[in-house]
Order: structure tokens, then C-alpha cells, then sequence
């Protein structure tokens, strides 16, 4: 009897639309369907488009920044286009891109299934929060034909206040995309307290839900203080009210407290995803359960609870007090622990397992190699007096890059990699994904490594130019974006030529032990087709059946269909 | 058989389910297993929500806390030109809808539709007395000139001076623009003396406006809220078995009546008597 | 590596002394992350290749091992317990300026920088004598700026609004570049919408003025300089404080003291603060300067930013024993004046007459 007690269904469901066991992506046809869909895996796949053409955009403005960075003097843009377009690059990556991207595009996909639930709590606040995110982008965009920015991501003031550009609309874009990210993670967190599936307790949850929910807390409680940081300095703008501008008597410090109140734990809805997702690449291409699931479900927690004490740590040399930087020193090394239990316990998971080196497992791997990096030069930022030398120099850009390119882009490829079958039931060419890996992993290592050495010899941040000695650096960076891009374009150029080109996917064709992959690929409309009663964790595979493991490419050969 | 289209809508009720055997009630959605827990995880979310709105409003009391604790000669004075007597009155009106708010919630949970409807209005209407006591409040103040930033001393938005001449508008939306640094301000406050506000008051009045626009703002939600619940709850749609959205949307109006219960005494009373 | 002091691949040379002691924890922390890295992903990659799938390879269930678990968990702590304590402890000496520091005013704004020298006189290069601590106060005329002097390794944002200050110790003779380390705008076509610049080869004046100017432009140096080379150096730009009083800006240095007096009188502070040490409705200013004294909100230092904010905010923090009776200034007094109020309560220590009135 099957340990998870679901009937496992055949490799593919039947294909008439008015059939509830029919595929999700069946059920209803038309893009009024999807436009008004309630189904959490019709809306994470809209998400899912969103978030991979603002990543597009954001990439564009990268490419053009580092192109116009290959030479000193102007190369193909004068100053005041470069300030804006790394105000674009940055805003658009971590407000339209990296924030949504795990939780609302795959999150939303994933998170039910992997308790057993038919839906999340709210659906229609799921639907709703789409829509406010595309609300919130197309605001944010508006700044660009207004004028755009170009105060840099981070709004500083007074330069914020006082600069002629289009700063209110993209902080009303962002303030609006805030509450989108506010919705999701209230959706998480209802879901997971009140959908469990019987059998799924909370040791039993898939890692993938606990860094879900982590990030859903950190989302809930981080995001209304950017909301009103950002309606106080769209306020002081219009009105002068006069809270960060000291002409009228304010403090501009201030700002930077409340900006970087939330934007440090935004950053952990940021890794804490990514982190989620190794967990169970690591998991299924090991073939064995992960070690230490126990630390790592908490480790979760405890960065989304550790990550609100140490926002600090980004104001070291803005006129702090020496108590509050040693305050935000000790907390910022205590947030490194939690980091670095993942690390090792991922690492000992692959010890004595029986390793797949498919394209996701690449991925993991690779996010390992590169967030063991960013995490590493974390240490250097959090020493105060190394970090006087290093801080608005290019060392922080490339330890930022490094963990939130390196580990959450990363980590959200390899999950596209992973769960491209079971989303759309189509394999991609594995051939192609693994050459689009070798350009992303060299190219990136070498667009950041020589930022880090520039850095640590002086070249500052947002700089449109630069002195002669750090040329060398700046042109094997930029080599570095065309190689990056190269494999980012041929990973998804994979991804979607599996659409229309792809070999029918088997039900579960990595072989996981995981409660997703027990459920048909694509999965019915309500995921399972009957409630599942959970026996067994989701990286037990010395109590999964055969059956269960099976991956299911013996029927799908043996069907003799393709594509 | 059920449309395959729209899985999960309460609201649509249960006819297109046709020959369907599972019996489950009109009001259940379709992704929830049983009553209770579909109740639990409204409650629970709106719970949740509620600690996103104390959390941004957290952030403008934190920014009180600390313009008060750098400036209290300002916050001594400024007070005096709020009118305590309408703002004990929006209290009193606010914890009034409260009490009709929790009524409205019994008589839904014994039955009592028309009650429920009663007190929702009432509720409703409790809300409106608000805005309008604080329509005159701020009436008044833009009357004066006790307007933040730039507009300080300015009455109605106009009459700003720059170079000497007198220009349209105050509002502006680059600070560079400003005619100077603010002046004092000559003005009468609410017990009729001749008060001089120094320069920074704006930033009194930044926060005030900020602080208690914010709050209206939430008040319309609520109304909003309780409005569509009244809606519903004349429709039928509620029951001793359900009453869910009444439950929640008066415990929305809660917070909004807690927030104002902060916001009145820390504006209002707090300060120097004189 | 030959000298202590020269460049690594790294890291630029070493040019104060704090240099050395952040070389060394930098270094510390990067074979650290070395031996880790090497360790980690070692590990990972020999793990992968050595239990890849293939016939007759089976994994073996997971167990569990408590100790090591623990293990990992509280040995990091005893590392990062020291990173911390060492850097704590650097960052300490970065912040405390040694007591016999020449002071030397910053004034940053976009895009340029102004360093003023005890004498009053002003240049945009920063020169200063060898082996002498050097205490730079900051200011900012218009947005956050910072100063960043990477062989000097001092970094601190120039603050409008407050005075923010730095220090350092030059160990040799040489130059290092000054940048601006906090975004602030810029534009770079020249005046009259002409085409932008090229940047000339100059080291030391890669943005001639009148091109382009801007955050990245905001370069100037450090000459440290032999003590005679020195007194060459503020010769040369002589004594200007008549061109700073004509464009209504003030002089520092015992002139600016004097200026200061004269405000002492027309501003009204007479009226409650005496310079003789007797106290009146407000504390007297004689040897007050860098004292600590205890407010209604605890101890603090009489220092640039307390005096300034006296003067504009009287209520935030006042002297026990005395009634908070002071009005504010806001409005009425400007930046330049309190900058010689400052000078005036500087020059009244504990000795010495206050300079006599003009």
C-alpha cells in the first residue's frame, strides 16, 4: 500500500476539459479563463510570466550599464541616463523581480500541493494580489515616461527629495507592488495553519513550505514599514512636511533607519526562497532524506526572526552612534549562524546519497558554490572597521549579487528546471539547460569576482566613471554580462522550447520522493483527486514504495507519444 | 457537473452542482473541507492583517516618538490648536460604533438579520459623524494656515511669498523651491489666545495630518467594509451558521476605533496645560 | 609584501596607522573564508562525484548525528565572536580622535570638495603633515556625501544638517585619492549643452571643473607632506578670511572666534550666558568645550553638534540645574554664524583671556 495513501494516477489525466481529473491547464479554455482563473496554479504560472519579463527588463538596464561601464568617459550614455538606469536596474530587479519571484510564481504554484490542500486560503485574494501586482508595475513604470528616477533603489534624502525626477510615481509603484507581497504572504501563512492536509504535521512539512513561511512572516510584518516609509517620503516631497530634510529641520538618517527596517529582512524573503528550493533539489538528487531537517526548518525561522534586528549594519558610516553600530555588528554575526547550518546540512545530505547530476541538481550545487561566497563576504561588511574600507565601494555590490543573483536566481532556475515538467507536463532538453548552466556559472563568477577586487582597492558605488587604474577590472566584468546573458538566454530558450517541442513528461520524472510528485504531472484542477493522508515525510525514501519512486518514463516510452 | 472553470466561489451558491452528491453547506468553499475551517482561516487572516496595519502605523508613531522626544517645545504647544472638544467627540462616536459594531456581530451569530442590518447602519452612520467632525477640524486648520511643510502659515494652500511677490499655491513638489526657511506663525488657538508657533510646528502638523489623514483613510475602508457586509446581510446571505464577513469586518472597525483611541491623546492631551 | 605598507593585490597601501590593523583582520577573515570555501565546496564536489548514481550505488538513509549538528552550530560562534571583538575594537580607534588633533573642516557639496585649514584659508586638495593625527570635521551644503580615502582607509557619509567627523594618522609621505562614497547626482554634459567630457590622465585632477561633474567627479587628494613642506603649503594659500568675510562666509580659527564675540553680543546670548565662568540664567561657556556635562537626558559632550543644537533645538538636552527657559535660534541665526559661536566657545578654555573685542 502506498506509504502516501494517494492512488497514484496514471502519466498522463484525461483530456476532456469538462473532466475534473483533467489537467489544470485543461480546465477552461481562453485567456478570460486565466484572467479570471482561482486557481492558484493558473495564477503562480501569470506570476511567473510577470516576474520573468521584469527580470528581462532589469537584465536589459544591467547589460547597458556594464556596457557603458567597459570604457572611462561616456561609452554610449551620458551621466544622467547611467544615475537612472541603475536606479531602474535595482528597483525593478528586487521590487518587480526578486521579491514576487519564489513565493508568488512558484510559491503559489507549490505551496498546496505540498500540504495536501486543494487551494490556498483565499483565492480570490490570491487573484487580487496579482492584479495589484501588475497595478503596482505599471505605476513604477510610469516613472520612466515621467522622467524616471534617479536616486539609486534606496531613495536616500534629502537627494530624493530634492532631485526633478519622477520620484513619486515609483514609490507609489513600490508602495502598491508592497501590498501585493503583503497579500501572498497572508495567504501562506492562513494556508498553513489551516490547510494541512491529515498526516502532514509540521515535521512533516516539505522544506520548500518552511522557508515559504518564513518569507510569508517576514512579508507580512516587514512590508506595511516600507508602506509608510515610502508615503512619508512621497509626503515630504509634495508637502515638505520636513521629517528627513534638514533645511525644514529633519533628519535624513532617519530615513535610512526606516528604509533599511524593512529592506533587510526583505532581503531574507529574498534568500530564505532560494534557500527553500536547494532543500529540495538537494533532497531528490541525493535520493535521500536532508540532514538535519529539524535545523534547517528553524534555521528558517530564525533568519526571518533575526533578520528584523539588524538593519543597522547598513548605516555603519552614516553618522551612527558607536553603541547602536556595535548592537547591529553582534546581531549581524549571530544571522550568519543559521546560514551556515543550511550550508553544512545540505552538504552532508549529499554525503553517501546516490547523486543525479541533472540540470537542477547543477543548479543546487551551484547555488552552494556561490552563496558559500556571498554569505563568506558577508563577514568582511559585518566587521565594523574592514567595513568603513568596504562599504559604497564595489565590494558590497558583488556580495550582494553574489547572494541574491548567485543564491536566489540561481536557486529559482534550478527550481524552473525541476518543476518545468510537473508545471506544464513537457520535459526540456537536458543538453541545453546543462550549456546554458556552464555560461551562467562562468559568466557570472566572472562579471563579480573583479568587482570584489576593485572594491576592496577602492572604486566606489554608482559611479558613471572611474580612474584609470580599475579599467581592467571594469572590461572583464562587462565580458562577464555578455557570457551571463548568453546562458540566461539559452536556459530560457530551453524552458520554452520544451512548450511546444518537449517529450510528454512521466508523473515524476527526477524519481522524488516529494509529495508534489505523487499527484499527476500536469496536476488535476483540485491537485489530487482525493484528499491525501500523509504517512510518510517528503524525503523519505526508505519508506516510499516503488511505485511512488517510479518515475514513470518506462509508460510514457511505451505510449510512443511525443510532444 | 460542477464548471470546471470556477472551482471555489461561495457566493454562487450551490445549484450548478446539480446531481452532486457531496452535501456541503451553500456558504463552504470548495477548497475548504469543513465550516470551521474555512472560519478559521478568515479569522486568522484577518488577524494577520491587522498586524500589517499596526505595523504601519507603527511607523508614524515611531516617527512621533522621536520628533517629540527631540522637539517637546513644539509638542507642548502645538496641542493647543487641536480642538479637544471634537476630538473627545469622534471618540466618543467611535467607541460608540465599536459597541453597535460587536452588536452587530451578536445579533448575526443568534439570527436576527434586521437587528444585525440596524446596528450595521447605525455603525455606519457613527463613521460619517466622524468624517464630518473632522471635515470641520480640518476645515478650520487649513483656515488658519496650521498646514505642514511649506504651507505653514499659509491659510487655504495660497499666499506663499517667493521673492517677495505673492505666488499661487504653497504646495510644492521640490523642496528646492521653498521660499526659506518657515516663519513664525502668529495665530489664535482653540481657547481664543494669541499663540506664536515657532518655525518647526510644521513638522507638527505633518505628523497631525499625516497621522489622523492616514486614520480617515481607514475609517472610509471600514465604512466601505461594513457597507458591503450590510449589503450581503439584507441579501440573506447570513445565518446563525455563518456570519463570518460580519465578524470580520467588525473586528476591521475595531482596529480602526484602537488606532484613533492611540492617536487622540497622544495629539490632543498630551502636553503642557496652560 | 615586502614593506608593511605597500599595495596588495587586495587592498591599496598602507598610509595610517589604522591601516595595518584592518590589513590584518581583512586578511584574517579572507584565508578564513578561503580554508571554508576550499572545505565546503570540496567537500560538496567530491561527495557528488564519489556518490554519483550508478549501478549497483544505493543511498544510504539519512541518520542523524546530534553532536555534529551542535557542533557546527556553536563553533562558528566563537569565530565570529572574535571578528566581532576585533572589529569593534578597531572601529573604536577609527572613531576616537586623539586629543591633540589639527582640526580641518570638510565642506562637501555637490560636486566638489572644500577643505579649510586652521589658518581660515581654504583649498580644494587636502594637505597634511606626516605623522600628525589629523581630526576632519564634515559638513554638507546640500545632500549626503561621504569621504573616502581608500590608503587612508577612513570612510564616514558627510551628513547636511549635523557635523560628522574622522581622523587619521599618516604614516609616510605620499598621496591618496579622496572620492565621494555616497551617491549624489550629477550630469555630464559641460556647460551650455556642450558635448560630454573625456577625462584627462591626470592623476591628480582627472575631472578638470567646468566638464563633468557629478558623484563619480567628486575626487580631490591627500598630499601628506614633510612638516616644512607643509608650512609651504598653508604660506601658499595664505590668509584669506577677508574674502570669506566679504562673501559672508566664516573664518575659522581665532578670527572666527572673534566674529564670534561679536554674535555673542547682537544675537542676545549676553543676556543669559557669560564668557568669565559666572553663571547666569544659562551655563556659562568658559571651559565648557569637549567637557561632558550631565543633561535632563543624561551625559553628553560638548562638542559641535551639542552647541548647534543648543542653538536651534534648546529644549532637546539641557544642563542640570538650569530652567528650560532658552529660545530657539531657527531662523534666525545661519550656518556660517554658529560655526563661529563654535569657534568662540572653543577658543574660551580653561586658560587664557577670551580674545580681546574688536
Amino acid at each position: 500500500m502506498a506509504a502516501v495513501d494517494i492512488p497514484i494516477s496514471g502519466a498522463h489525466a484525461a483530456d476532456t476539459h469538462d473532466d475534473p481529473d483533467a489537467s489544470y491547464l485543461k480546465a477552461g479554455r481562453g485567456i478570460g479563463s486565466w484572467l479570471t482563473t482561482l486557481d492558484h496554479k493558473r495564477i503562480g504560472l501569470m506570476y511567473l510570466t510577470m516576474v520573468c519579463l521584469a527580470f528581462f527588463t532589469g537584465g536589459i538596464f544591467a547589460l547597458l550599464i556594464r556596457l557603458e561601464l567597459f570604457s572611462r568617459g561616456r561609452t554610449i550614455m551620458d551621466a544622467e541616463t547611467y544615475n537612472r538606469f541603475f536606479t531602474l536596474h535595482g528597483a525593478i530587479m528586487v521590487f518587480l523581480f526578486i521579491i514576487p519571484s519564489v513565493p508568488a510564481a512558484l510559491g503559489n504554484f507549490f505551496l498546496p500541493i505540498m500540504i495536501g490542500a486543494k487551494d490556498v486560503a483565499f483565492p480570490r485574494l490570491n487573484l487580487f494580489s496579482y492584479y495589484i501586482y501588475l497595478l503596482g508595475a505599471a505605476v513604477a513604470l510610469l516613472s520612466i515616461i515621467m522622467g524616471s528616477v534617479d536616486t539609486g533603489w534606496t531613495f536616500y534624502t534629502p537627494y530624493s527629495v530634492q532631485t526633478q525626477n519622477s520620484v513619486i510615481s515609483m514609490t507609489l509603484g513600490a508602495f502598491i507592488l508592497g501590498f501585493s507581497s503583503i497579500l501572498t504572504g497572508l495567504n501562506f501563512l492562513v494556508t498553513v495553519h489551516t490547510m494541512r492536509a491529515p498526516g502532514c504535521t509540521w515535521s512533516r512539512m516539505p522544506l520548500f513550505v518552511w522557508g515559504m513561511y518564513a518569507t510569508a512572516l517576514i512579508q507580512v510584518l516587514a512590508t506595511p514599514v516600507l508602506a509608510i516609509t515610502l508615503l512619508l517620503l512621497c509626503a515630504e516631497r509634495f508637502f515638505g512636511i520636513g521629517i528627513f530634510d534638514p533645511k525644514l529641520g529633519g533628519d535624513p538618517v532617519l530615513f535610512q533607519h526606516f528604509f533599511w527596517f524593512y529592506s533587510h529582512p526583505a532581503v531574507y524573503i529574498m534568500i530564505v526562497p532560494g534557500m527553500a528550493i536547494t532543500s529540495e533539489l538537494i533532497a531528490t538528487f541525493s535520493r535521500r532524506a536532508i540532514f538535519g531537517q529539524f535545523a534547517i526548518a528553524m534555521s528558517s525561522i530564525s533568519l526571518a526572526v533575526l533578520g528584523f534586528l539588524v538593519w543597522g549594519h547598513h548605516l555603519f558610516a552614516a553618522g551612527m552612534s558607536e553603541y547602536a553600530t556595535m548592537l547591529f555588528s553582534a546581531l549581524t554575526f549571530l544571522v550568519a549562524i543559521p546560514s551556515g547550518v543550511k550550508v553544512f546540512n545540505w552538504t552532508a545530505t549529499i554525503y553517501k546519497g546516490s547523486i543525479l547530476w541533472a540540470s537542477p541538481m547543477l543548479y543546487a550545487m551551484a547555488f552552494i558554490f556561490l552563496f558559500t561566497i556571498g554569505g563568506l563576504t558577508g563577514l568582511f561588511l559585518g566587521t565594523l572597521n574592514v567595513d568603513i574600507h568596504l562599504t559604497d565601494t564595489y565590494f558590497v555590490v558583488a556580495h550582494f549579487h553574489y547572494v541574491m543573483m548567485g543564491g536566489t536566481v540561481i536557486a529559482f532556475v534550478g527550481g524552473l528546471l525541476y518543476w518545468w515538467p510537473k508545471m506544464t507536463g513537457k520535459m526540456h532538453d537536458e543538453v541545453k539547460a546543462k550549456i546554458g548552466f556552464v555560461f551562467v556559472f562562468v559568466g557570472f563568477n566572472t562579471v563579480f569576482i573583479p568587482q570584489f577586487i576593485m572594491g576592496s582597492r577602492g572604486m566606489p558605488r554608482r559611479y558613471y566613471d572611474y580612474l584609470p587604474q580599475y579599467e581592467i577590472f571594469h572590461r572583464i566584468s562587462t565580458v562577464g554580462s555578455w557570457i551571463l546573458g548568453t546562458g540566461l538566454l539559452i536556459t530560457g530558450y530551453t524552458l520554452l522550447e520544451a512548450l511546444w517541442r518537449g517529450k510528454r513528461a512521466p508523473r515524476n520524472p527526477w524519481g522524488s520522493a516529494g509529495y508534489e510528485w505523487m499527484t499527476d504531472t500536469p496536476p488535476c484542477l483540485a491537485n489530487f483527486h482525493k484528499t491525501p493522508v500523509f504517512t510518510r515525510g517528503p524525503y523519505d525514501y526508505h519508506l516510499a514504495t516503488p511505485e511512488e519512486l517510479a518515475t514513470g518514463w518506462d509508460e510514457v516510452e511505451q505510449d510512443g507519444k511525443k510532444g | 457537473m460542477a464548471n470546471v472553470s470556477e472551482p471555489v466561489n461561495p457566493g454562487k451558491g450551490h445549484a450548478e452542482h446539480g446531481g452532486d452528491a457531496h452535501a456541503h453547506p451553500s456558504f463552504l468553499a470548495h477548497h475548504f473541507d469543513t465550516p470551521a475551517q474555512q472560519f478559521n482561516a478568515a479569522k486568522l487572516g484577518m488577524w494577520v492583517f491587522i498586524a500589517t496595519e499596526i505595523l504601519m502605523f507603527g511607523g508614524l508613531f515611531c516617527a512621533y516618538a522621536i520628533w517629540r522626544a527631540v522637539d517637546p517645545a513644539i509638542f507642548d504647544q502645538a496641542h493647543h490648536f487641536l480642538n479637544k472638544k471634537m476630538g473627545a467627540s469622534n471618540t466618543i462616536v467611535l467607541l460608540f460604533s465599536s459597541l453597535t459594531a460587536a452588536l452587530a456581530v451578536r445579533s448575526a451569530q443568534v439570527g436576527k438579520r434586521k437587528l444585525t442590518s440596524i446596528y450595521l447602519v447605525i455603525t455606519i452612520l457613527c463613521a460619517c459623524a466622524f468624517l464630518v467632525i473632522k471635515y470641520f477640524e480640518y476645515s478650520h486648520k487649513i483656515h488658519l494656515g496650521l498646514l505642514p511643510g511649506h504651507c505653514f502659515g499659509h491659510p487655504g494652500f495660497s499666499g506663499a511669498i517667493q521673492n517677495g511677490e505673492e505666488v499661487g499655491t504653497c504646495l510644492r513638489v521640490h523642496a528646492d523651491q521653498a521660499a526659506g526657511t518657515p516663519e513664525w506663525v502668529r495665530a489664535i488657538d482653540e481657547d481664543g489666545h494669541v499663540q506664536l508657533l515657532p518655525p518647526r510646528s510644521n513638522m507638527y502638523f505633518g505628523l497631525y495630518f499625516m497621522m489622523t489623514g492616514l486614520h480617515g483613510l481607514h475609517v472610509l475602508i471600514g465604512m466601505s467594509i461594513l457597507g458591503w457586509v450590510l449589503v450581503r446581510n439584507m441579501k440573506g446571505q447570513f445565518s446563525k451558521e455563518y456570519f463570518t464577513a460580519v465578524d470580520l469586518g467588525a473586528l476591521y472597525w475595531h482596529l480602526v476605533d484602537l488606532v484613533w483611541i492611540y492617536l487622540f491623546p497622544l495629539l490632543y492631551l498630551v502636553g503642557k496645560p496652560e | 609584501m615586502n614593506e608593511p605598507n605597500a599595495a596588495t593585490f587586495q587592498l591599496p597601501e598602507q598610509m595610517s596607522t589604522v591601516a595595518p590593523e584592518i590589513d590584518w583582520l581583512y586578511y584574517f577573515i579572507y584565508w578564513l573564508s578561503v580554508v571554508l570555501f576550499v572545505a565546503i565546496v570540496g567537500a560538496m564536489i567530491y561527495f557528488a562525484i564519489k556518490y554519483r548514481e550508478r549501478k549497483g550505488h544505493k543511498a544510504e538513509p539519512t541518520g542523524h548525528n546530534l553532536p555534529l549538528e551542535i557542533a557546527w552550530t556553536v563553533a562558528p560562534v566563537f569565530i565570529l565572536v572574535f571578528l566581532f571583538h576585533k572589529g569593534f575594537e578597531g572601529y573604536m580607534n577609527l572613531s576616537i580622535a586623539p586629543a591633540n588633533s589639527m582640526e580641518i573642516r570638510v565642506n562637501a557639496k555637490q560636486w566638489s570638495w572644500e577643505f579649510v585649514y586652521p589658518n581660515g584659508a581654504s583649498s580644494d586638495k587636502l594637505h597634511v603633515p606626516v605623522h600628525k593625527p589629523i581630526k576632519l570635521v564634515m559638513a554638507s551644503a546640500d545632500v549626503i556625501h561621504s569621504f573616502y580615502a581608500p590608503a587612508l582607509r577612513v570612510k564616514r557619509d558627510v551628513v547636511p544638517g549635523m557635523y560628522t567627523t574622522v581622523w587619521f594618522e599618516a604614516t609616510h609621505v605620499g598621496k591618496d585619492d579622496i572620492a565621494c562614497a555616497e551617491y549624489c547626482g550629477g550630469r555630464s554634459e559641460g556647460p551650455n549643452g556642450t558635448l560630454p567630457y573625456q577625462p584627462s590622465d591626470d592623476p591628480d585632477n582627472p575631472y578638470p571643473p567646468g566638464q563633468m561633474t557629478g558623484h563619480w567627479a567628486m575626487h580631490s587628494m591627500v598630499y601628506v607632506e614633510a612638516q616644512e613642506d607643509f608650512d609651504k603649503f598653508m604660506k601658499s594659500i595664505g590668509d584669506p578670511c577677508e574674502s570669506y568675510a566679504s562673501q559672508g562666509k566664516a573664518c575659522p580659527g581665532t578670527i572666527a572666534a572673534a566674529q564670534g564675540l561679536k554674535l555673542y553680543s547682537t544675537k542676545g546670548c549676553v543676556a543669559c550666558h557669560t564668557t568669565t565662568g559666572a553663571k547666569l540664567v544659562g551655563p556659562s561657556w568658559k571651559g565648557i568645550w569637549a567637557h561632558g556635562e550631565t543633561t535632563d537626558k543624561g551625559r553628553i559632550v560638548v562638542d559641535e553638534n551639542y552647541v548647534r543644537e543648543s542653538i536651534l533645538d534648546p529644549q532637546a538636552k539641557v544642563v542640570a540645574g538650569y530652567p528650560p527657559t532658552m529660545p530657539t535660534f531657527r531662523g534666525q541665526i545661519s550656518d556660517a554664524e554658529i560655526d563661529e559661536i563654535i569657534a568662540l566657545i572653543k577658543s574660551l578654555k580653561d586658560e587664557g583671556p577670551a580674545p580681546a573685542q574688536q
